[in-house]
């Protein structure tokens, strides 16, 4: 009866938060706009009523105040999770994610740890412009110490919020918006999934396949795993066999499942909602050439121009990689 | 069989302050032929930016979905069909 309980990514998180708040007092959330209001993307509705002020705390507009507060409370033994609204604001609270939160653990000779999740909405697609529709995924996976989360399903955003509230490291958190299952912001046919009513944890590291296919690999994350299978769906219509990875987490990152697949089927299509210079594709396709260049016939990237995200709908639907583009990409390496 | 059906129903009871009669199905919790609990969340609707859940009003099966996803509805409108059950 449960299994087929369907629920929204954004009530599965939740779900996940509200069980490690009832089992570890230690536990506890706080942003902006994350009591009264629940958060602006839905992260902590109806928490408050459960947990109260004390455990769901709205917070004043400083990022560094707050971010820094939760590496505090963190290095004393509680468990924050502390939201970044939207992901583009991290610049006002670098120090404290870069070289605080990211690095205490190894500064203090690992007298400390960090035990926090920070908790942060990605992406694009509605027109909010080029200051509140990045993914930065990149960013945040480059700099040593911090581990990185992207869920795409309902099923999987539990699990690893589980394991991200439960890991003694420091992890970033990222959901992205259109995923999210929102009123206002419709989610498309994939992250609503069944959801089981009890815990479960899905490890770090761990890539999962969303599709098997023979012909090409396409190694994806968070949105971009629906569109990816969209083109495998109409490609399948073709002939031609799609593998979608789903990578899930970038720290750590399963290189094995990336490289296995690409050794089987020879041929690379990275697809990232994240700028393309110097990330994630740039990393998915290096790691193949490391490991594996002998069985690489053919590779493309699909990702966001190395350009502000526009405003305007149709220029923003331009620049963000698209059902035909990746479409495009894998007959380009057929 | 029909009159022995609970209908599930989007009758704004959730606020005494509704200016707008209609509103749009948001999500659906639970699918057709699924056995629900009275109480729990079966759908979302938002009416006039808000978004508020539908509960099941009876324990049993979800025989019908009137108005899918998307769909609009009027308060008082019947979303879906119940047949009592334990």
């Amino acid at each position: 009866m449960t299994v087929d309980r369907e629920l929204t990514m954004s009530r599965a998180i939740v779900e996940a938060i509200g069980s490690e708040m009832r089992e570890n007092e230690e536990v506890f959330y706080m942003g902006e706009d994350v009591a009264d209001y629940g958060g602006i993307f839905d992260s902590t509705q109806g928490l408050l009523e459960e947990f109260g002020y004390d455990r769901i705390m709205d917070v004043p507009i400083s990022e560094t105040a707050y971010l820094g507060a939760a590496v505090g409370a963190a290095q004393q033994g509680m468990r924050p999770i502390a939201e970044l609204m939207f992901v583009d604001f991290f610049g006002v609270a670098m120090d404290q994610i870069y070289n605080q939160m990211a690095k205490n653990t190894y500064m203090s000779g690992g007298s400390v740890s960090v035990p926090m999740v920070m908790t942060t909405a990605v992406g694009g697609t509605y027109s909010d412009a080029a200051q509140h529709s990045q993914t930065l995924y990149g960013t945040f996976a480059h700099l040593p110490g911090m581990k990185v989360v992207v869920p795409s399903t309902a099923y999987d955003a539990k699990g690893l919020m589980h394991n991200a509230i439960r890991d003694d490291d420091p992890v970033v958190y990222m959901y992205h918006k259109r995923l999210m299952g929102l009123g206002w912001l419709p989610a498309p046919p994939g992250p609503k999934t069944p959801v089981p009513e009890e815990d479960y944890t899905i490890p770090f590291g761990r890539a999962d396949v969303k599709r098997e296919g023979a012909d090409v690999t396409v190694v994806t994350l968070g949105l971009h795993v629906h569109r990816a299978l969209d083109a495998a769906e109409s490609l399948a219509a073709d002939g031609v066999d799609v593998e979608v990875i789903d990578l899930r987490t970038l720290v750590p990152l399963d290189r094995e499942t990336v490289v296995e697949s690409v050794r089987k089927t020879g041929r690379l299509v990275v697809v990232d909602e994240d700028y393309r210079s110097f990330g994630l594709s740039g990393e998915i396709v290096s790691t193949v050439a490391d490991e594996a260049l002998d069985s690489l016939a053919a590779v493309e990237r699909v990702a966001m121009p190395d350009v502000p995200i526009p405003y305007a709908r149709e220029l923003e639907g331009e620049v963000l990689p698209g059902t035909d583009d990746i479409e495009a990409a894998v007959r380009n390496v057929r | 069989m029909s009159e022995d059906r609970v209908p599930v129903v989007a009758d704004g009871a959730w606020t005494d302050d509704v200016d707008e009669e209609e509103g749009v199905v948001v999500n659906w919790f639970a699918k057709e032929g699924r056995r629900v609990t009275a109480g729990e969340s079966l759908c979302e609707v938002q009416v006039e930016k808000v978004s508020v859940d539908i509960a099941a009003p009876t324990d049993g099966e979800l025989v019908e979905i009137v108005r899918d996803e998307n769909a609009e509805f009027t308060i008082g409108d019947t979303l879906a069909w119940i047949e009592p059950g334990e």
